[in-house]
This record gives structure tokens, sequence and C-alpha cells, in this order.
């Protein structure tokens, strides 16, 4: 069962959408749902007034579909902590999209905001374009950004992707910011194209794979070997790959392969064999 | 003014011992009366429910510097818990460490109309007040940092009591202060270089002198000055296994000041200092040693540090101590040293069921208030936010009032823990009358608060009632009843004004700041040389460095005749 | 005449408490004790064509004189009416007055972010995630044996700073290096005069080499006295003073600090050079700061704003926090506006943030990248504005300046700054230090008073008094309305 939305107008300020997710729209009927309540800024608003509603919900979360259509990029927090069930947003949508999901999935066709699936435990976020800074990290000062599932990226990350990330799965197919994996636990974090330096920093585990340019490796990584290739989520990445392990600054045994194709700049390392 | 007449309620006020007395209580101008009559006044139908004095708390980091910035390094406990802003109340974060206006409602809600911040450094002492100005609805008071003050460390070096006296009185007019505060004397001093004292005995480097001595000293001085409170005393390797030897040595070393059977010393979050063993794999329980003290002395009141299980934060001026902390623990660390004064550090912590010392510093707590005979001499605190957030009040009353809450608890803590706690040796179960005291009448008579903590007339018109029937509700049974009743009082009357209605506020005021003001026979400093000593030792001006009485928002205060 | 003594200076962080004024006529004639913008400060603050003499409103498209009632309502409409305004400033103005304007952020659903999320917030959400070693300047002028200055210029700054808290006072543990000073200012000036005489000679620009090499200067081996380094991308004026000079590859600050912790850690390093300093003068000094007794690493804006932002902070907290565990190490930011540790401080305690705080919905929200004011800004996302004691205009991104004042503004200042050209309501105020009183904390957290040393200009109200003013009428229209609305 699909509910339809479509936002009435662009909107200026923020709008915090906390409860455009399967798990509130579940069982109830479109006229419920155009009365649940959003902040436009700092109006109280219903989601009838900000969107066109159509469709039906389904019993469930797992049965319910969501798909926004438009531009969205002011609007936060769509599938927040959801379980269950499936957002399509067709178009640009705005920060903390999937923060807390448990499971389900959020396919995207536009760009999206910062803290795309932040603190996330489970369920997969598909984005075709660009993502803001911050993909799968923690909230200010916590210690715990991802915990589990997926996000896979086609367009380019911003900065401090997988920040404090502790499980689970960050593919991005275009290239990423500065700080990749940074304070990283556990987990894994593929990014095919270039990514701007300073890769796994402060890392204490988990696994980085850069096929692109990693523009640099940090004096705090230790030089293992080269490797042929290394396994992400199950499926084989041919290299070769300088392989680093590190941060030794926090004692960290994290790894971070880098394609010895891009990275020519990185063939001193060769001698340390 | 209101006046207010609260009737039929079961009253404990253990000041004058009234225990449970079905009885009306009259209120009139902010004080409590005699009686009252006519048409105006409300009439509050407590019957069927317990009325007690104001709650008051001698140990709640609520504001300063150190506090601040426990509050700056944890947004991730904030976003869990927010507090939005109504009609009568302003808006805020919790949860170990709340905002301002938060802080002051939260107290409120629980029936607590005073509360002592513990540990302000005198450098700062105006952003400390600043705080406690927007701290509403409760009374306050803090307590200056000495114990590592170079002044007093000279003077007391020395011998020069006197001196050392005057210039304690001058701090507490100086920073608006109540009570003398000791933390891990000599041992901040040493943190300075990144050092620490190894017992009561060991001399302070680059001042020849011992902790021994600073306690000593600072207790005379006290004496001296007639303060309201005694000295307050966290002591020198707290947090450590084998610690009780050096806190019984502590309390010991005043024994012999005493001339009226007065206490002397309050050590605080007693649970801290009550470690046997020599390191974390022999550590236990020494609450029987300490207990079995103060049971035979009477010049020692303490608190609990009452352990709760929880993520919280812990925030003291024990510099080397969080330091510990931080490598036992792995979390973010902040030290904040303060020239010439004291030290502090914060370290977030969380208290795990599962933990074998964690588990027994809860036990540990408990078995002090428990095997400690006289209600009086032990106070219920949690150090907030040490052992955990002052929230869990409510908590810590069902425990002491209820084995069988003990023993639920008993059942989910770490099993080496719960095979060596006391607890189960324990029968004891606290009646209201003593939560009364250790919650009220106990706090404000270590303070020296005469208005304080009773209702008797001429008292602040104080009160807290609790949907709490004694009569109906078999209360060791039932510790949900007491945790739910406690979590939110029925009414909180502060001042003669109800601030609080079935849990929640209703109407905010500004409390009071108390500080004592030390009047002496002749000019207690010579200022000259203060100021020639000031200048040497602080980057700030002699005059900058005093807080006048109007940065306070309602001044409160105490006049006190020193002998000297 | 009469003097005033013992005045804080409301410029810059370093908040010297130590000045005494001589007042004429209701003016400030002379002035001892501070440094040159110090001094410029209070005997020009009060020039009447830079300064705002009367409330301001723009009709159409011209800002109007008009009166204090006109002003206020029309800021209180403003801000009543809109979804999501924005209070951005507050660090050059007292905490009394910072106090009234969360009030108001709170009355109005607004979002208040202070400076610091432009110069130090990259600092404040690194102590969030890993901590910080610090202290009170007082500590350091007694204990500190090693000063370094990291991607900070005090000299040009914080004039005061060096001889009031660090390398050139005098402290319990610590004699006095001013001997040295004065050598050295003397070395300095002669330098000058040389490279000046070589710029000539050779007729083309002349590069001063840095001192990092394999010759490391004996003063830093020898023990006892206080020792000054210098860390910058940049030689600075400062560096001059210092007893060594690192200077490092621009953008690279976050690789240097990472490298220092590794060996701090007695982790060996695989590269030769690292951000430009050769391993073997990384060790050194890594070996001073471990030998010393008590350490301190100041940094500045040239760190925070370095590539790698807040990580540079967070690798300088983590290093000297390490650094604990062989010595003693602190480390402080050099904040820069007189209060803008204050404008943390207050927003700390009453919503538990320091800064970018967002109260749409009620309660304190905090997240700076979302919440600070260059971003919603960037991204458009205001429909007004309320700028106090700061000049966004002249400092903001373009994008975010244009969108600033796209919308409805209003400026609280003393001075015709560039917003205040741009707003739509001008709210002139007293200068407080000087005009008006009030609360200050240093940039190590010690709260000093403000003093009110002159009368201000007639009719001019203090930053304060103009917040409670516009908080007052915000409640009074929100009143009617919810009266018109039942
Ligand atoms: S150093 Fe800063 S505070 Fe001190 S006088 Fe100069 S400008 Fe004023
Ligand atoms: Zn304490």
């Amino acid at each position: 069962m699909t509910v339809s939305m479509r936002p009435k107008y662009l909107f200026k300020v923020p709008v915090n959408a906390r409860n455009i997710s399967p798990d509130a729209f579940a069982s109830q009927t479109i006229d419920k749902i155009k009365k649940f309540e959003v902040w436009e800024g700092n109006k109280k608003r219903t989601l009838g007034e900000l969107f066109e509603i159509t469709g039906e919900s389904g019993e469930t979360p797992k049965e319910t579909s969501i798909q926004v259509t438009g531009d969205l990029r002011r609007v936060k927090r769509i599938g927040e902590a959801m379980t269950e069930g499936e957002i399509t947003i067709e178009g640009n949508v705005g920060m903390h999209l999937g923060e807390k999901m448990k499971g389900g999935t959020i396919t995207v066709t536009g760009d999206v905001g910062s803290w795309l699936g932040a603190m996330m435990k489970g369920g997969t976020i598909t984005v075709k374009g660009n993502v803001g800074d911050y993909v799968g990290a923690a909230y200010r000062g916590s210690m715990k950004g991802m915990m589990g599932g997926a996000i896979i990226i086609y367009g380019n990350a911003g900065n401090e992707v997988g920040c404090f990330m502790r499980k689970g799965l960050i593919k991005i197919y275009g290239s990423a910011g500065q700080f990749v994996g940074i304070h990283m636990h556990n987990g894994t974090i593929f990014v095919q194209g270039d990514t701007e330096g300073r890769a796994g920093a402060s890392i204490i585990d988990g696994k980085i794979v850069i096929l692109g340019n990693a523009a640099s490796v940090l004096p705090s990584f230790t030089f293992d070997d080269v490797k042929k290739k290394v396994k992400v989520d199950g499926e084989e990445i041919l290299g070769p790959f300088y392989s680093f392990t590190g941060d030794l600054v926090e004692k960290g045994n994290g790894k971070l392969y880098v394609a010895k194709a891009k990275n020519q700049h990185l063939d001193f390392y060769e001698k340390y064999l | 003014m209101t006046e207010l007449l609260i009737r039929n309620g079961f009253v404990y006020d253990p000041i004058n011992k009234i225990d449970g007395e079905k009885m009306d209580i009259a209120v009139k101008n902010g004080k409590i009366v005699e009686k009252i009559e006519g048409k105006r006044v409300k009439k509050i139908n407590a019957s069927g429910m317990m009325v007690m004095p104001g709650g008051v708390d001698i140990h709640s980091h609520i504001a300063g510097a150190k506090v601040n910035l426990g509050r700056l390094l944890r947004p991730e406990d904030h976003y869990k818990d927010v507090e939005p802003r109504t009609s009568k109340t302003r808006s805020g974060v919790g949860y170990s460490i709340p905002s301002t206006f938060t802080t002051g409602y939260r107290y409120a809600k629980m029936g607590w109309t005073m509360v002592m911040d513990p540990a302000m450094p005198p450098l700062k002492a105006r952003h400390t007040h600043e705080e406690l100005n927007d701290t509403p609805i409760i009374d306050k008071a803090t307590y200056p940092l000495l114990g590592d003050s170079w002044i007093v460390l000279e003077t007391l070096s020395e011998g020069r009591i006197d001196e050392c006296a005057a210039y304690v009185a001058w701090e507490l007019n100086a920073t608006k202060g109540y009570a003398i505060k000791l933390v891990n004397p000599g041992g901040l001093e040493a943190w300075g270089f990144g050092r620490n004292v190894s017992n009561i005995d060991d001399t302070v480097p680059n001042f020849n002198i011992t902790p021994r001595e600073i306690v000593r000293g600072l207790c005379k001085v006290n004496q001296l000055l007639h303060l309201p409170h005694t000295i307050h005393v966290h002591t020198n390797n707290l947090g450590k296994p084998g610690n009780y030897e050096n806190t019984l040595k502590t309390m010991q070393c005043v024994e012999g000041l005493n001339h009226n059977n007065r206490p002397l010393i309050h050590i605080t979050h007693c649970q801290f200092s009550a470690f046997a063993g020599n390191d974390w794999r022999t550590f236990e329980s020494a609450a029987d040693k300490i207990a079995n003290y103060i049971n035979a002395h009477n010049h020692v009141t303490l608190d609990m540090g009452q352990v709760v299980f929880s993520d919280t934060t812990t925030m003291t001026a024990d510099g080397p101590f969080q330091f510990i902390l931080y490598q036992l623990s792995g979390n973010k660390w902040i030290n904040g040293d303060v020239e010439t004064e004291t030290s502090s550090g914060i370290v977030p912590f969380h208290y795990k069921r599962s933990s074998y010392v964690h588990a027994t510093q809860w036990s540990i707590g408990l078995e002090l208030a428990l095997l400690i005979k006289d209600p009086w001499k032990i106070l219920l605190t949690t150090d907030h936010p040490n052992a955990g957030p002052f929230i869990a009040y409510p908590k810590i009353i069902s425990w002491l009032m209820s084995r069988k809450a003990r023993e639920k608890m008993m059942k989910r803590i770490n099993k080496k823990a719960r095979s060596k706690s006391l607890l189960p040796t324990i029968d004891r179960e606290y009646t209201p009358y003593e939560i009364a005291i250790a919650t009220r009448a106990g706090q404000a008579k270590a303070l020296g608060l005469k208005d304080k903590g009773h209702l008797g007339v001429g008292a602040d018109a104080d009160i807290a009632i609790y949907d709490l029937n004694p009569e109906k509700t078999d209360l060791n049974a039932n510790p949900r009843l007491i945790r739910r009743a406690f979590k939110h009082a029925a009414y909180t009357i502060k001042d003669g004004q109800i601030v609080v209605k079935g849990g929640e506020v209703v109407k905010s005021i500004s409390g009071r700041t108390f500080w004592v003001n030390v009047e002496a026979e002749k000019a207690l400093v010579e200022t000259r040389i203060l100021k020639e000593k000031f200048a040497e030792y602080y980057t700030v001006q002699y005059e900058n460095y005093l807080v006048p009485e109007h940065n306070l928002a309602v001044s409160a205060p105490i006049q006190v005749h020193a002998e000297v | 005449m009469p003097i005033v003594k013992n005045v804080t200076c409301p410029i810059c962080g370093t908040f010297c408490d130590d000045i005494e004024l001589t007042v004429k006529k209701n003016k400030v004639v002379d002035v001892k004790n501070a440094c040159a913008m110090g001094e410029a400060k209070f005997l020009n603050y009060s020039d009447p064509h830079h300064r705002n003499l009367n409330p301001l409103i723009r009709r159409n498209g011209t800002l109007v004189e008009t009166s204090w009632t006109e002003a206020i309502k029309k800021s209180a409409k403003i801000l009543a009416e809109a979804s999501y305004p924005l209070l951005y400033g507050w660090s050059s103005t007292c905490c009394e007055a910072i106090s009234a304007g969360i009030e108001l952020a709170e009355e109005i659903g607004g979002v208040i972010d202070n400076t610091s999320s432009v110069c130090h917030g990259p600092s404040i959400l690194s102590i969030q995630d890993v901590g910080i070693s610090t202290c009170t300047l007082g500590q350091i002028r007694h204990r500190a044996d090693l000063i370094i200055y990291w991607g900070s210029d005090p000299y040009s700054a914080h004039p005061r700073h060096l001889e009031r808290y660090t390398a050139f006072t005098e402290g319990r543990f610590q004699p006095s290096e001013w001997k040295r000073y004065v050598s050295r200012l003397r070395g300095v000036i002669g330098k000058k005069k040389l490279e000046r005489a070589s710029q000539l000679a050779l007729m083309e620009e002349f590069s001063v080499p840095p001192i990092t090499g394999n010759q490391f200067p004996p003063t830093l081996e020898t023990e006892k006295e206080r020792k000054l380094i210098v860390i910058d991308a940049r030689r600075t004026h400062s560096a001059e003073f210092a007893d060594y000079f690192v200077q490092v590859e621009p953008n690279k600050d976050y690789e240097l600090l990472q490298a220092m912790r590794m060996l701090v850690k007695n982790e060996e390093l695989e590269v030769e050079k690292v951000a430009g300093v050769p391993v073997g003068v990384l060790e050194k000094i890594v070996d001073v700061m471990i030998g010393c007794k008590f350490g301190v690493l100041f940094f500045g804006v040239g760190l925070t704003m370095s590539s790698g932002k807040l990580r540079n902070i967070d690798a300088a907290l983590a290093l000297t926090r390490d650094l604990n565990f062989a010595t003693k190490f602190v480390i402080m930011p050099m904040r820069g506006h007189f209060n803008v540790t204050g404008a943390n401080m207050v927003s700390i305690w009453q919503t538990g943030y320091p800064f970018s705080v967002d109260f749409s919905q009620g309660f304190p929200f905090y997240n700076p990248g979302e919440t600070s004011a260059v971003d919603i800004l960037s991204r458009d996302e205001s429909d007004a504005a309320l700028v106090i004691a700061s000049d966004p205009v002249a400092n903001f991104p373009r994008v975010a300046a244009q969108n600033l004042v796209k919308n409805p503004l209003i400026v609280i200042d003393p001075e015709k700054s560039a917003t205040a050209l741009m707003a739509d309501v001008v709210l002139p105020s007293t200068f407080v230090g000087i005009e008006a009183e009030g609360i200050a904390y240093r940039m190590d957290g010690v709260p000093l008073p403000l003093k009110r040393v002159v009368k201000p200009p007639k009719g001019l109200l203090s930053d304060e008094e103009i917040l409670r003013r516009i908080l007052r009428e915000v409640r009074k229209l929100k009143r009617s309305q919810r009266r018109s609305n039942a």
C-alpha cells in the first residue's frame, strides 16, 4: 500500500517531519495522516497543510510504502527511527534522513543533506545523487555512530563519512571528502572515487577501502603489505592495494586499503616491503 | 502574601519531634505560624498525605564553572532529555547535568526547596552566583574551595591560625560563600604539577604542610569563626581501594578539637571514601568499619553519595582523582585547574549493574545508611551528578524504606557483588520519620540552618506534601508507590507560595542565596598585606575578585560573630 | 581629575583588568596599562561619525530617524511574526544582555548563535568529542616552563597575553623572563633593519628562512628557563620572540599533530618529514614537551580554520591529554572577543549548549552545521534576523551575507557597522564596559566586572535594556494575538 505525498509549495524555513515514516502512517487513514503534526520553523502545522497526500497506507509498517515527490531540501528527519516499510523520495531531501533507522528501506533519486543515516541501526538507504557531511555519524559528543544497516550512495559524499561508526556498511560510488571513517570503531566503508585525505583518522578498528585517489595517508598509519584484492561486504574488489594498519595514536587496529593504481605518490612505502 | 492552611496531613517534622501526627500547618507571610483564620486563607486538603518540611540537599553540584564545563562536554546527554517551555517555565535540558532553570524546577517538583552547591572555586565565584541566580524556586548556597588555597596553606604551615581564620572570613565574604570546603586537601595543589598526595600524612610538595594539618587547621578556623556548618570534607584518596583507613584517620584527626559534643566535620559522599581492598580486584566494602566508628562518635556527619545505575557525569574539584577515572573509563576528560586555589575534573561515567565495582559501590552507600544507627548522622545525597543525578532520590528513598526494593535490585546486580554485599544481612527499613531526617531535618541541622528543615512556628514556609498514606499503605511492601509519591510532590510550597501542584510547576519564583557574613571584633584582614599577596598570586585585581552583594539576585546573608 | 582604576578592557579575550583611565568632562583622556588596541578603543570609541545616535528605521529604501517606541515595536513585530528568526552576535556584549537574548530567542522560537560558531566553534565541537585539559591563566604564569602558541599570533591579536600570563611574567615557580624579552626585542628590531636593507639590496622579495632544520637552538635544551615555541604556517610577529619557531606547511597541521601524538606514544614514524618538518626536529620538540614540568599549548584560529578544522583541535586536545601521562600539560583556545567565552557560558547554563541553539520547537536543540548562523544563511532558511554586537555583513561569506540582508533585519550596535547600514531597524546602544556595566568572562572562564566609566550619550540604551524592551513588546503582541484568536 502506498501513500503519495507532494509538497504544496517550496518551503522557505526548515520543516521537521519526523513522522513521515511507515511506523507512523501504518493503519492510519489519509485523513488522519493529514492531521499529523509537523513543525514548519517555529509554527506547528499539519502534514495536510504542507503536503498533498493521497493513496492508502498498509496495515503494518512493513506493508506501508511512502512516496514523496518534489523539492524537499528543507524537510528534515524523514524516516527517523523507522523500523520497517519503505520510503521513496523523488527529488532532493534535507538533513537527518533515516536517522536512527532500525529497518526497512529508503531510496532517494536526488541529493540528500548531512547526517544521512546518522546512528542508524538497520535497514538500507540508497541515494542516487550526492549527500552532505556526516553520513552515518553520531550526534555531537556521542561516540556511537552508525550501528548497523547499509548506506549506498551513487553520487559523492561530504566530509567525515562514518564518523564514530560502530558497525554496518557505507558504500560510495562517487568521491568523498576528508576524514572518511574518522573515530570509527568498526564496520566497513568503501569509496570507489577519490577522497580528500586523512581517511581513517583516529580509527580503532574497521575497514576502509579507497579505489580512487586517497590524497594522503596519515603518518600515524603503518604500512603492512601490498594486497591483490580485498573483500567488501562479501564481494571481492581487485587491487592491488596498499594495506595500512592504524590509527596508532589510538592503538587502533583498523585497516586502510588504498588502490595502488591511483596512488603512485605512496609508492615510497614499498621500500618497507 | 498568601495565607495557607494545610489541613489534616500526616506531619513529619523530626526537629520538633512530630512523627506522623495528623495536624494542620498554618502559613502566613512566608513563615509557619501558630494558626490562621479568615476568608482569605487558602486551604489545602492534605488528608491521607504526608506533610514534610521542604527537602534540603547538603551536597549537589548544580552551578558554577565546573558544572558548566560538564554541560558543555555532554550534548549527547542533554539531547535525550529536553524540557519544552510552558506558560510558567523556561525550557531546558536534563539529564545528568540539567540546565539551571530545569535544575530548579526538577528539585521543586520533588519537594526540595534548598540546595547547596558544594564546590565553588573562589576565583570564579561570580560565575557560580550567576548560575544560582538563574536557578529558580529553590534557595541556594555554595561552599568556596579553601583546602588548597595558597594563603591557607602558608598561614597554617606557619601556625598562624588567627590569620588563616581572618583570611577565610574574608574569602567567605568576598565570594559570598557558606562553608569551608576541602577537597583532597593538599592533593589539588600537588596536581598543579600533575602530582598528588598519597595519604593524610604525606607532605604537600612545595608547601611545608600535610593534609592532616590542613584539616585540623581549618577545623579550628571553622570553630573560631562560629560558622553554621562544619568543615565539609572530600577526603584524600577518594575513589581508591583501601581508602577507608585514610577516611577514619581524617575523622579521628579532629576528635580532640571537640569541646561541646557538636559535629566538627562533615565527610561528604562517604560511599566513595569507604573502600577496602588493595586494588580493584580485591576491592570491597568498608561500610561496616566506617559505620562502627560513626556509631561510637558524635563529631561527624556524613552524606551518602549513593550510586544509581545510570549514565551520568562525574565532576569534582579532585583533579587527580578525575584523571584516574578517565584512565579507568576511557571516556572524554576535562581538567580545569584554578590558579592559587584548586583544580577540577569531569568524566562521563556509566554505572553498570553488571560491574562488580559499580554494584559494590551501590551496596556501600546503602550499607552506610542502614548500618549507621542514628539517621541524623547520615544524609541522603547522590553527590549529584557524581554517583547519579538527583532525580534518582525517590528511588533511593524506596531502597531505604523497603527491603523488598533492595532485594529486587540485588537480583539484577553483578553476582560477586551480590554475594559479598552486606545488604542481605540488614533488615532495617527507614520509617517516614527517618526519611524526613535524612532528606530535610538532618540536612538543615548539619548545615546550621535554623529556619529550614522543620515546620515549627517561625520556620520558613518551605513545605512538601506527598500523596502517600502511611496508614493505608504498607510502605515497605510498595516501593513503587513510594517512588511515585516522592517523584512528583502533590504540593511544594516555597516561602509560603504554592510553586508545584500535582508534580507540575505552577509558579516560578526566585529563591534566595544564603551566605555567611562574618563579623569580628577587629578588622580581620590587614587589607594592605592581603592586597600585596594578591597582586603576587592572582592574575586579576583585588577589587575585581570581590563579588558585590548586588550580583546575587536575592541575597540572604547570615550574620555570625567570630571569636577573633 | 578622577582616575578610575581596575578597569577591564572590553576588546580582546585577554580581558585585562588593570587598566587605569583618567576621565575629564565625561571623556576618557588618558589610558594607562592598556596595549595600543585597548588604548585606541578607550580614547576613540565615541567618534560621532561612526556612532549610531538615534534609532533608525528603513522607509522607502532609506534609513531614517525614528522614535524608540516605533523602533522597538517594529523590531518586535518582525521577530514575533517570523517562522525561523536568527539572533546572531553576542560576543562583544555583557552576560546580562546575552541572557536577555536567550529569553527572547526562546519566546520567539528562534535560533540564537554567537560568533564562536565562526571562530572557535570547531574547538568547542572537538571538546565535546575529546574533552580538554585546561586551567586558568594564573596557573601558567606560576608554573609553565614550556609555552607553545600554535596558529596564534598573540603579539598582534592579544598584545598583553605574553606579558600578563605567559612567557614574560613572573610566577611562584617561574622567575621573570623580562630581561630576555628586552634583549630579544632589540635583536628583532635590528634584524628588521637588516631585512629591509637586504630587500633593497636584492630588489626581490625577501623571504625569511624558517628556523626549522636540523640545528636545534641550544636554549631549548637547557633546563629551568621558560621556553616559548611558536608553530604557524607563516612567520608571525610572535615567532620573532620565540625560542623556536616551527613553520608548518599550510593546511598540514593535522598531520603534524598526529605525528607528535605518535612520538608521545613512543611509536615510530615511517616518513621522513611531516608537514615540512623533519622527523628529527619533531622528535626533539616532543622531547621538550615530555620533559617540561608544566606545558601549555595556546591555539588560535590559524589552527581552527586550517584544513581539517575541528579535527585539528581534536588532535591537539588528544595530544595534550596524552602528555599528562608523562607530565602536566594543558591547552587553551585564544578566544578573540572579550566576552565570547561569556556568550558560551550563559548559553550553556541556560540551554545546555554553547552556541547555535535552535528554539523553534520550544526546547533547546543544538547541531552546529545545521543550526549555526552561517549554515542557516547559506541554505537560505531564516526569514528574519537580529544582529547584535557583531558585523556579519563584513565577515560572513558572500551568499550568507546576501541572504541575511534580503530578509527583515534588526541591528543593535553602538556603531554604524556594515550590517547596520543594511538593516531595516537600527537600535543604537551604549558601549558596555565604558558606558554600561555588566559581567564578562575572560578566555579562561574567569568572570570579571565591566565598568561604567562615563555617561553614555543621551537617549541611548544598553544592549540589555533594548532586548528587554523588545521582549516585553513581543509578549504584548502575542497576548493580543491570543486574545483575537479566542
Ligand atoms: S591585550 Fe586585549 S584586553 Fe588587554 S589591553 Fe590589549 S586589547 Fe585590551
Ligand atoms: Zn561532590
